[in-house]
């Protein structure tokens, strides 16, 4: 008798609720908070790469107009802990770091001195009266001098640059590349990248005095590991320190550590009793949010003559910056790009080794994508230059080596287990939806005619929503792995779904009210969903990793449908019915078969208000707690193809058609999964073709500015195709998959693959992103003298 | 980011505006459509004492046809040159041109007394200026005079003004007849100030080139290729001539070196797109003659 005829929330094109708000102007970002007898902090930043800080002289900028106080380290170190992102992985030094750099400068931006003013307008005019005296140390910028015995140390304390090495190994990867027939190499590089969200990161902190309770408001996509990081710097007990993330606009992982400013709105909002605020502006952002991808590999691919791989090694080294980020750590990145580097391929002779090496530039962190874009542009380029040599289709030689659709799971040579997905399917089916053949065809006649036409594909799997059983960093001391969700049907029948989490831009608060209201039975507009507040849940950490839909996902369906039982249970006394004959929709509980029914709100009151209507035996709350954890995760896979053409005269590339085929397993929203998809690929064709961080060899950062620094505009983005194949997950409640990184991980690589393709008249391989002009020009008149 | 402490000024007249220039001696900055005064404001590296906003001056935004060219006035914006008829029909290169100058927001607000003034050597209308023989107008307390283009961009972010002149107007002369043009850009993405480029004009009697101007952008300043102009006046236009003109384009200047483009690239950069432009001058050129 239970047939649902309802159509599910969950999988339907919702538009996002949150969109009204945000696109009117009627969002709440931190900065628009301006509560009374607010103070602004600015910073005298470091504009030295690697210095010792011989003196500062502060007393002329105190008596500026309109400044309160101004502070350096000494001051803060009163106030505040320093940090050191610790690990249990052996063969890792932490690094220290304070709030305000002590004794030392390692990378232009860091901050030295901060300024208590009325307005930023007065603050930074007295940033220009402090005095600091530099004595210069030599700069650590090439990561690979740096690597060397007797390299100028970073952190003494350290011993060495080498912040960090990993090995993973499978069978005698040295031993098969000796033999076999077919072997592809090259050194690889990935420029560094910063995720540039559009806003910048903005801090406040409020302090109650009375209460002796301090709120951040913080533009993070991590309240959670604030708060817990922070109570501890501050030493403050937990239930003084709230970190809420409002409205919050972007993040791409540069939103996800905890930085120094937000340490220093606290300790002073705290030690004033004012609310103080910080708003980093572009520049700041562009010098000292944490950047990503820095990367170096010398890899190498051996195949046999009928393109099977046999081996597959890479050494890598990682460019993470002057710090061990908090929490995550430098070994993120680094030991990512070596866990992924094997892919969607059987690979059965591997070994992948990297050195994570401080330097004196920005700080790296975790960035979309996180290592993947890296692992895939140098296999997916491998791939490619294998095909070349073995003069087989670089589909087809894909096709060859996927762990195919009846070997899952499957567990690669670095240990991560991939389960029941779609290599092979989306790889066809991207073939299909570009018209690969009739592509061909096409290329080879624009060939004839002086246009350099080419196609990349890239195929990629990666490991999503991981739970407790798998770090996001390995030996990390916080855990990734886990999320709370309760969801409660208040006394008026509305019903709150409260998270740990912390939306900001991904359209939680709709996909996330998509899976409470059909679990539930509600409708979508009665369910409020509260997120990215520290106080909201025992315990969490945040939106990072793409684990959101997963993890919150996945607890809100266990506390939805827990609550739901008591619905039913309680509904059944007051309707009078067997529990197997209620049904519970659009927020109204039904008895089958009868015309009796009562909605939410009647049911609430008859729980909460109507006093003796529910005998006390059986009364219970409508609410339910729950936590989720996947164990070991997911994987998500996509090809992603990219059909390109150059010009042969000015060397520009425009990207002319795209298009992706992935499988996050069941869709909670698909227009939400497409949005994701594009600005992910928007993103990977920044890293493809514009995007790069350039310190000089004195460690002055060059790009500044976004004049310098080039991020794609709507103009560079081309018309993208997104196909889904909907494999639900065997691993997750729900069936869902993560997927708000896949497209920066896919994009690189086609891209590269596709570039290389319409030069391969030449003989070119593209081995360094960005692809930029004068890349090509070099490479074109190299390869035509 | 946030400017120093300045005084700020609207006067409502030009001779207001040059009085005030002229009483701080240097230390005043005119503030027209702000898209390039503003950041460098922000950034600290200009601090003035004060800033001239002569947005509410008068007659200071027009396009005028004067002896078959035109007269622009000095606070015209980016986008009323961009969509102006008159423009169309007289300088139609000025129209392609001027898609190419930054975004629209920006087009709004930026002027072309703005970018001439601030002489960046990547402006399209310093291009424009430069190919086109422009004459440039400036007052001050005392007078005015007539700058020539060639004389005016003096170096990159430098111009040929006083400290107490306003740039008031820029005068295009009259486009010969049978003019074909052409106008190539490099930027790596829609909107940025060129890496690279060129622009030319092609003036034909039958099948003889009789006038030819070409200026390039990739170095220090915009420049006539002069060498290049001189080898396809008189010529017939011919694949070989084209080539040679576009080779002596690129060595029109030392190009530029920066994180864009090696010097090399741009030479390269400008020999391409002279080449392209005189193809499309020379199209037009003889499509006129039809
Ligand atoms: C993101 C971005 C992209 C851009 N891209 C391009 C591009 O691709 N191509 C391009 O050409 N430009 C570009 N620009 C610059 C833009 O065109 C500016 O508008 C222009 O350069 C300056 O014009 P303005 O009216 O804004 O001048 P302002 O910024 O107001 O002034 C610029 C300078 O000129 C002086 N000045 C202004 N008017 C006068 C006058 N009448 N007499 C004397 N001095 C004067 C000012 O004192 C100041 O020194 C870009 C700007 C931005 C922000």
């Amino acid at each position: 008798m239970s047939v649902e005829v309802r159509p599910k929330l969950i999988g339907a094109r919702i538009k996002r609720v949150e969109d009204p708000r945000l696109l009117t102007g009627q969002g709440s970002f931190v900065d628009d908070r301006q509560p009374a007898r607010m103070l602004h902090v600015a910073f005298r930043r470091s504009d030295h790469s690697h210095a010792r800080i011989t003196n500062i002289e502060p007393s002329a900028a105190a008596k500026m107009p309109g400044v309160f106080g101004v502070f350096t380290a000494a001051d803060m170190n009163l106030m505040a802990k320093p940090v050191r992102a610790t690990s249990r992985s052996k063969d890792y030094h932490a690094t220290e770091m304070h709030a305000l750099a002590k004794d030392k400068v390692r990378y232009v931006g860091e901050p030295v001195v901060a300024v208590l003013a009325e307005s930023r307008y007065l603050a930074e005019d007295a940033l220009e009266a402090i005095d600091i005296e530099f004595d210069s140390l030599p700069t650590v910028i090439d990561p690979e001098e740096a690597m060397k015995s007797g390299a100028p140390l970073l952190h003494e304390e350290a011993g060495s640059n080498v912040l960090l090495t990993r090995q993973f190994a499978r069978g005698d990867a040295d031993g098969e590349l000796l033999t076999a027939p077919v072997r592809v190499k090259g050194r690889f590089r990935f420029g560094r990248k910063t995720p540039l969200a559009i806003e910048n990161r903005t801090y406040l902190a409020e302090y109650d005095a009375g209460r002796q309770a301090l709120t951040l408001y913080s533009s993070t996509q991590v309240p959670g590991i604030l708060r817990d990081a922070l109570v501890d710097i501050l030493d403050i007990s937990s239930h003084q320190l709230r970190v809420v993330a409002p409205d919050v606009g972007g993040g791409f992982g540069g939103k996800s550590s905890l930085y120094p400013e937000e340490i220093v709105v606290c300790a002073l909002a705290k030690r004033f009793g004012r609310p103080v605020k910080f708003v980093s502006d572009r520049l700041e952002d562009l010098a000292t949010t944490s950047q990503g991808f820095d990367e170096i590999l010398d890899a190498e691919m051996g195949f046999d003559k009928d393109g099977n791989i046999l081996a597959y090694r890479a050494e890598v080294i990682g460019d993470v910056g002057a710090y061990s980020i908090y929490p995550w750590t430098a070994a993120l990145e680094p030991v990512q790009v070596i866990s992924f580097l094997p892919g969607p391929y059987k690979i059965p002779n591997y070994r992948g080794r990297v050195r994570a090496v401080a330097t004196s530039k920005s700080p790296t962190g975790p960035y979309r994508g996180v290592g993947r874009p890296i692992s895939t542009f140098v296999t997916e380029r491998l791939i490619d230059m294998g095909a070349r040599r073995l003069n087989m289709d670089p589909a087809e030689l894909r096709l060859r080596n996927f762990v195919g659709p009846k070997e899952f799971p499957y567990k690669t040579c670095s240990g991560i287990v991939w389960d029941q997905s779609s290599f092979t399917e989306c790889l066809e089916r991207a073939c299909k939806e570009i018209g690969y053949d009739a592509f061909l065809k096409e290329q080879a006649g624009a060939r004839a005619s002086g246009r350099w036409l080419g196609v990349g594909f890239a195929s990629y799997a990666e490991l999503t929503g991981i739970g407790s059983r798998i770090s996001a960093a390995p030996g990390m001391p916080i855990n990734t792995g886990t999320e709370l969700s309760t969801v409660k049907i208040d006394s008026t029948g509305s019903v709150t779904a409260i998270f740990g989490i912390a939306s900001h831009g991904q359209g939680l608060e709709t996909t996330l009210a998509q899976v409470v209201a059909d679990e539930l039975g509600a409708r979508m507009e009665d369910v409020r969903v509260i997120q990215g507040d520290s106080a909201a849940v025992a315990h969490s950490t945040g939106t990072y990793a793409s684990r959101s839909a997963v993890l919150a996902g996945g607890a809100a369906t266990l506390a939805a449908k827990a609550v739901r039982e008591k619905i039913i249970r309680v509904s059944s006394h007051l309707l009078e019915a067997a529990p197997a004959d209620i049904r519970v929709e659009h927020g109204t509980v039904f008895v089958t078969g009868t015309d009796r029914k009562m909605t939410f709100k009647e049911l609430a009151r008859a729980v909460y208000s109507e006093m003796g209507r529910v005998p006390l035996d059986i009364r219970e709350d409508l609410e339910a707690t729950k936590q989720y954890d996947p164990v070991f995760g997911t994987t998500t896979s996509a090809t992603h193809v990219a059909i390109v053409e150059i010009d042969a005269k000015t060397f520009r590339v425009k990207v002319l058609r795209y298009q992706v085929v992935e499988d996050c397993g069941k869709m909670i929203n698909p227009l939400i999964v497409d949005g994701q998809v594009h600005g992910g690929v928007a993103q990977g064709i920044g890293a493809a073709l514009l995007e790069k961080i350039i310190y000089d060899d004195k460690g002055q950062l060059l790009t500044a500015s976004l004049v310098d620094y080039l991020v794609p505009s709507a103009a560079e983005i081309p018309p993208m195709k997104v196909s889904h194949i909907e494999t639900r997950s065997p691993s997750t409640v729900g069936g869902f998959r993560g997927m708000g990184e896949g497209g920066t991980i896919g994009a690189p690589g086609a891209i590269a693959n596709a570039v290389s393709n319409a030069l391969s008249h030449l003989g070119i391989e593209i081995t360094e992103l960005p692809i930029t002009p004068e890349q090509l020009f070099r490479a074109v008149r190299q390869s035509t003298k | 980011m946030k400017p120093a402490a300045f005084e700020y000024a609207a006067p409502s007249s030009l001779q207001e505006a040059t009085k005030i220039l002229a009483d701080y001696n240097g230390e005043a900055k005119i503030l027209a459509g702000g898209q390039s005064l503003v950041p460098m404001l922000n950034f600290r590296l200009l601090k003035p004492q004060i800033l001239v906003d002569i947005n509410r001056i008068p007659n200071l935004d027009y396009i005028a046809e004067h002896n078959g060219g035109v007269r622009i006035g000095a606070l015209t914006r980016h986008y009323a040159l961009e969509t102006s008829p008159v423009i169309a029909a007289r300088f139609p290169v000025i129209s392609e041109a001027m898609r190419h100058v930054a975004h629209l927001a920006i087009r709004n607000r930026g002027t072309l007394g703005g970018s001439l003034s601030h002489a960046d050597p990547a402006a399209e209308l310093a291009l424009m200026a430069i190919l086109l023989d422009a004459r440039l107008t400036a007052a001050s307390a005392s007078g005015t005079r007539i700058i020539e283009a060639k004389d005016f961009f003096v170096g990159a972010l430098s111009n040929a003004l006083e400290e107490s002149e306003i740039l008031r107007e820029v005068e295009f002369p009259g486009f010969p007849l049978f003019t074909g043009w052409g106008f190539e850009e490099f930027a790596q993405r829609l909107g940025d100030f060129a890496v690279a480029a060129a622009a030319a004009t092609l003036t034909m009697s039958g099948a003889r080139c009789t006038q030819c101007r070409i200026a390039v952008i990739g170095g220090e300043t915009v420049v006539r290729a002069v060498n290049a102009e001189a080898l396809l006046t008189s010529s017939s236009l011919d694949d070989k001539t084209i080539t040679a003109a576009a080779k002596a384009a690129a060595q029109a200047t030392p190009m530029n070196s920066d994180l864009r483009a090696s010097s090399d690239l741009r030479a390269h950069l400008v020999e391409a797109l002279t080449r392209r432009a005189l193809e499309a001058a020379k199209h037009r050129a003889l499509e006129k003659q039809q």
